[in-house]
């Protein structure tokens, strides 16, 4: 083996018997930057598994040596091979410091502390996951209830939460929310229109891009976009807040002042949101046609006033306003219940807070989605459209 | 004030056979104690021997699963929840980090309870508010958002918001967590203070052996291991009689593996 200038050789472990004893010599450098110290384990289990008729083990140190960690969890493995093999061990040639830490961790040598439940069959599992589900449900339920129960407190005029943290709260998820709404609103509009005149051009009808848009944005998208946004945007902001609130204790402080976080804090938030969904639909389709009649005017070369006058026709019933609207206020609920709820059932370390922000926006789309499907069967079904 | 303020060793908080767990895991196992009005009862043990959770139970965070909490004459787990709002508007709570509403400045968070719970018009609410703070040494912070202050700052102003409704017992848990010696020093002094000049029965959650002594006139140990309440008495009769080991070693300050 080369050995570099400047630096002691390798960590090697020396067995030799006499009388009786093993004695294993430690030399060259045994630290954790070198490379690993297999071919030593090997030597060390050679020499023990060679001599039948050794009763003792001796460690000592050779001349030179360097050590750190790697030497002790070395001889700290050697140790326990010794206690299986019913080998006494002799440690007295070995330096005091290094004794002191084997002292140190005598008592946790061989025992492991079992972690409850570490180990579950696939049956254990599955019990499991059936009452965590009916536990979210019931909790969720729960949270309805507390909620709606408040709502009606706020009506008797008992509930308390400040007007300025509502309007604040209008603030953050309405006027805040205006420029990403105009985006997206505006992208997803020209990007109808696009798709659609493409279409229509094969029946000869371009000029229905009018009507496509706008239908589109008013029955369906708008809402749909706005509420993804929120639902990422606002959603989260409640759940993270909420949760942090927790994690602070400041949610426990209020409940002893006997202030219901129920009133203060999640009435005026979710109520926000339902107050707020709806108008930013409503400039959210506005935008959304806007958008369209950027590709009608100047993509595909209609009037200004040909266009508005297509548009005008085929909104001429208030109803898919109206429709699209309504479902906008389901979705608000949604979108701020679950943020809230998340927040408020956060765990007790900053990991659970992560989980709580992704599962309020993961639960809250999906149940937007979900919401959307039923409104339109139900429309469907009613015969209102 | 009630007749019973004039007995002046009657038990303001008592405790009875109180036992506590989290789901299916027993914290606290048959907990009897009593405070004394305008006492100082420490609640003392190592790490995990279910201190705070006795404190949440205290204040009607969590329901013991047996025994009663009484505050004077009134049980407070019974109750229904008006009452217990009510009994709650009698004391005031340190959380360990302050636990400061963080939406809200440092005045806000001191005059909320105030304009809750009293009629005062929002000048007085502001002036008693200010005179809370400046009781805490932080007058002129009233603006400061709760992240501005340092932590020393935080704990003394969430001890001005406990105090906002002029509560008979204040509840603190670990005043001295995450403070340097000599502003926990300064916390005890002020402890020491409120109680001789306005009355207050404290009841102190910690494991700070210079805070113990300070600042105690009665003191409960809890065990982790055995999950009771293993001693009960003054921390410098218990350091010196107490016949239970652990407690002795705890106060000295003795490492039992040694």
């Amino acid at each position: 083996m080369t050995v570099e200038q400047g630096q002691s050789p390798l960590g090697r472990v020396n067995c030799k018997v006499e009388k009786g004893v093993l004695h294993c010599r430690f030399t060259g450098r045994w630290t954790i930057d070198t490379v690993s110290q297999e071919a030593s384990r090997l030597s060390w289990k050679r020499g023990l598994a060679d001599e039948k008729d050794i009763i003792k083990v001796s460690f000592e140190i050779g001349e030179g040596a360097e050590w750190d960690s790697a030497l002790v969890v070395f001889i700290r493995s050697c140790l326990i091979d010794c206690k299986e093999s019913k080998l006494s061990v002799d440690m007295s040639r070995l330096p005091s410091g290094l004794c002191k830490l084997f002292l140190m961790t005598k008592e946790k040598l061989v025992e492991k502390v079992e972690l409850d439940g570490s180990e579950q069959g696939f049956l254990t599992a599955v019990g499991e996951l059936v009452f965590a589900v009916a536990e979210a449900t019931l909790s969720s339920v729960h949270f309805l209830g507390e909620w709606t129960l408040s709502l009606f407190r706020m009506f008797r005029f008992k509930s308390r939460f400040r007007p300025s943290d509502f309007l604040e709260s209008c603030r953050a998820c309405g006027a805040a929310a205006l420029p990403i709404v105009t985006l997206v609103s505006f992208l997803t509009g020209l990007t109808m229109a696009f798709v659609g005149s493409v279409q229509l051009a094969k029946f000869n009808a371009r000029i229905y891009v009018a009507d496509l848009v706008s239908l589109a944005m008013v029955r369906e998208m708008g809402g749909l976009m706005v509420a993804i946004v929120m639902a990422g945007r606002t959603g989260a902001a409640f759940a993270a807040e909420l949760g942090n609130m927790k994690l602070n204790e400041e949610i426990d402080s209020l409940r002893t002042f006997g202030i219901s976080p129920m009133d203060f804090l999640i009435l005026p938030r979710t109520l926000a949101l339902f107050v707020m969904i709806p108008m930013l639909t409503l400039y959210a389709d506005v935008v959304g046609m806007l958008g369209g009649m950027v590709v009608g005017l100047f993509v595909m070369d209609f009037s200004f006033h040909h266009y508005i006058e297509q548009t005008q026709t085929a909104l001429s019933s208030m109803w898919d306003i109206y429709s699209g609207l309504a479902k906008t206020i389901v979705f608000g609920g949604i979108i701020g219940m679950v943020g809230c709820q998340k927040g408020l059932n956060c765990g007790n370390d900053s990991a659970a807070l992560g989980n709580a922000v992704t599962s309020a926006v993961v639960t809250s789309i999906t149940l937007v989605v979900v919401a959307d499907a039923l409104f339109e069967v139900f429309y469907n079904v009613m015969g209102w459209r | 004030m009630n007749s019973e303020a004039n007995n002046i060793s009657s038990p303001i908080v008592s405790a009875k056979g109180v036992s506590l767990s989290y789901g299916d895991y027993v914290v606290l196992h048959d907990v009897t104690f009593n405070a004394i009005r305008g006492q100082a009862l420490v609640v003392m043990g190592g790490s995990g021997c279910g201190k705070s959770t006795l404190l949440k139970s205290l204040v009607g965070l969590l329901e013991p699963v047996s025994g009663a909490i009484r505050y004077g004459d009134q049980d407070f787990w019974a109750s229904d929840n008006q009452k217990r709002d009510e009994i709650s508007r009698r004391f005031g709570i340190l959380y360990q980090g302050g636990a400061l509403w963080s939406s809200m400045s440092l005045l806000e968070n001191v005059s909320l309870p105030l304009e809750m719970f009293t009629e005062l018009s929002p000048k007085e609410v502001r002036e008693i508010a200010e005179y809370k703070l400046s009781l805490v040494g932080l007058s002129g912070f009233g603006d400061f958002r709760p992240a501005q202050l340092s932590g020393g700052m935080r704990k003394r102003g969430g001890l001005a918001r406990a105090m906002s409704l002029d509560p008979e017992i204040l509840f603190f848990d670990e005043p001295s967590a995450g403070l340097d010696p000599l502003s926990s020093r300064r916390l005890d002094d002020l402890i020491l203070e409120l109680k001789e000049t306005l009355g207050i029965t404290f009841i102190v959650v910690t494991h700070e052996l210079p805070s113990i002594f300070a600042i105690a006139d009665d003191s409960i140990f809890l065990d982790a291991e055995s999950k009771t309440l293993l001693a009960c008495g003054h921390p410098a009769t218990l350091r010196d009689e107490c016949s239970e080991d652990k407690v002795r070693h705890f106060l000295l300050r003795q490492s039992n593996f040694s």
